[in-house]
């Protein structure tokens, strides 16, 4: 290096030559994202005749006719309410998984407790090819993928149809025209392009989006091409309450088709699953 | 587009709207009903009683307020601004006696309501209440009132009138049975006032609170047993409507 009175010093580089140290870091960032990557990891974990039946089948994979899918806990309480209430579903599986939101992996073999957010599975007894899904916990946005490759992979893909019941909150649903108060909550539907048939209710208006499982899933089966058919249901009401859950009974049209269905429904039943949290009740008079 | 000019209270959008007060009569529409009905001898309130929690001392649920001895109200909103906009409003009711010997008009107090409520809606760090009103009453010259007020503090006078969750299919009622001829009977006001709220209130009379005023009396909030006559009352006179309706 020339200064400006003409001497030349010589100067040390900056570059760190030690090679072992670098090698030392490298190694480090390498196990702490295998790390992170292993805690962030879906299992699922199967009842032991649907292990069984996964290890009999040569490609790992359950014969399954209709896999329908809960994601939220309206969607979910719906379903509990209206399909699951009879004695003849098996709870077979559950995902465990971790993020910052749901600490699930510290019992990765032991099914979640009732009323945790968890992500269940249940078949029918009389017809076990109907597999329903309730996903009430909180799914990152990097597991997604891995989740939906996870579960709708140990499915065979022949015969398999699709349906999705989602809750969004309608502070995120874009419309030009104003929405009166009696609209609210509505149901909205999605399909893959390799679905026929009607869909129960109009489709989702542009520029509306769909994020999170829901968008995952339907992407999944578009691509394998996968009959699948979404229900978003718009509603005003963050905790699980019974008159939004009651906004997804047209999908009782299509499930009434694939299992027996309780005819009807006291209220007392829709209570048990929608609660009226303290504060929203005194909050508004 | 209008999410950064939602954030603060005093920042209009481009298209001229202020999002917090019309977010503020979003939750408005969370409360239960309430209508009120102006008679020509009698005003009426009626709520929508909401379902109180097992151990809850419902008497502390109230959602017809006194604010003198001519004047009551109704609101439909969040329940703790509810309580400062009734204590503010109670203070300058007595205010008002001492400073002028004379009890306010129903005008004066509703008008002194919505400025409150104005003011909220143009300082910075503070958000709109989040309620509606129907205030009712007597001015001392016997004139009966019934006027509303919304979080954006305007307030107008109205012949009938609801608030709250389904307040447009109320206001529909009532526009298209409301009848000037009938407003001369105390009875068949309260039964306008019961009938709009039967249209929306669910499992019928056992829900419904009503407060009525008659010119020179004080507040009196019906019992029960009350409720339930004119009820049954209604449900017969509609019984015979729908038999003629069938001989026809």
């Amino acid at each position: 290096m020339a200064t400006f009175f003409g001497e030349v010093l010589s100067v040390y580089s900056r570059a760190v030559e030690e090679d072992d140290d670098d090698l030392d870091d490298e190694n480090e960032d390498e196990r702490i994202h295998r790390e992170i990557e292993e805690k962030r990891e879906v299992h699922i974990v199967w009842c032991p005749e649907v292990a069984q039946s996964l290890e009999d089948s040569g490609s790992n994979t359950l014969q399954c006719s209709d896999l329908i899918i809960a994601v939220g806990t309206n969607a979910a309480g719906f379903l509990s309410a209206y399909v699951l209430n009879t004695e003849s579903w098996d709870a077979v599986g559950h995902v465990s998984l971790w993020n910052e939101r749901s600490r699930g992996s510290s019992r990765q073999s032991i099914a979640p407790l009732p009323g945790e957010p968890a992500c269940l599975f249940y078949r029918h007894r009389d017809n076990p090819a109907v597999l329903v899904c309730q996903s009430t916990c909180y799914i990152a946005e990097d597991q997604l993928f891995q989740w939906t490759e996870k579960v709708l992979g140990c499915l065979q893909k022949r015969g398999l149809s699709v349906m999705v019941l989602s809750d969004s909150p309608v502070a995120e649903y874009k419309t030009p025209d104003y929405l009166y108060g009696s609209a609210v909550p509505f149901l909205r539907s999605l399909k893959s392009s390799a679905s026929k048939g009607q869909a129960l209710c109009p489709a989702l208006e542009q520029p509306n989006i769909l994020t999170g499982l829901p968008a995952a899933v339907l992407s999944h089966c578009q691509v394998h091409q996968i009959p699948a058919v979404l229900y978003q249901c718009y509603t005003d009401v963050i905790s699980p309450d019974s008159i939004t859950m009651e906004t997804y009974k047209p999908a009782l049209l299509c499930l009434s088709k694939l299992v027996k269905l309780e005819p009807c429904l006291s209220a007392d039943v829709l209570r048990k699953f929608a609660i009226i949290t303290e504060a929203q009740s005194n909050l508004y008079t | 587009m209008s999410m950064s000019y939602d954030r603060a209270i005093t920042v209009f959008s481009p298209d001229g709207h202020l999002f917090q007060v019309e977010y503020a009569q979003e939750a408005v529409k969370k409360g239960s009903t309430a209508v009120g009905v102006r008679g020509k001898n009698v005003v009426v309130l009626g709520v929508e009683k909401k379902t109180v929690a097992k151990l809850q001392d419902d008497r502390t649920v109230r959602k017809i307020c006194a604010l003198d001895d001519n004047v009551f109200m109704a609101f439909a909103g969040l329940t703790a601004d509810a309580r400062i906009v009734v204590n503010r409003a109670r203070v300058e009711c007595q205010s008002h006696r001492l400073t002028v010997e004379d009890p306010v008009t129903v005008e004066y107090i509703t008008r002194f309501i919505s400025s409150i409520k104005q003011r909220y809606t143009q300082s910075s760090g503070r958000r709109p209440f989040g309620i509606s009103s129907l205030i009712v009453g007597f001015d001392f010259d016997g004139t009966p009132h019934l006027y509303q007020t919304d979080p954006s503090g305007t307030y107008h006078a109205w012949k009938a009138n609801a608030i709250g969750r389904s307040a447009k299919t109320v206001r529909e009622f009532l526009e298209k049975n409301y009848k000037e001829e009938h407003m001369e009977s105390d009875t068949d006001t309260i039964k306008l006032a019961i009938r709009a709220l039967l249209e929306v209130v669910q499992s019928g009379g056992k829900n419904i609170e009503l407060a009525i005023m008659k010119r020179d009396e004080s507040m009196k909030i019906l019992v029960q047993e009350e409720i339930e006559e004119y009820v049954t009352a209604i449900e017969k006179e509609k019984e015979e409507a729908e038999k003629q309706k069938k001989k026809t």
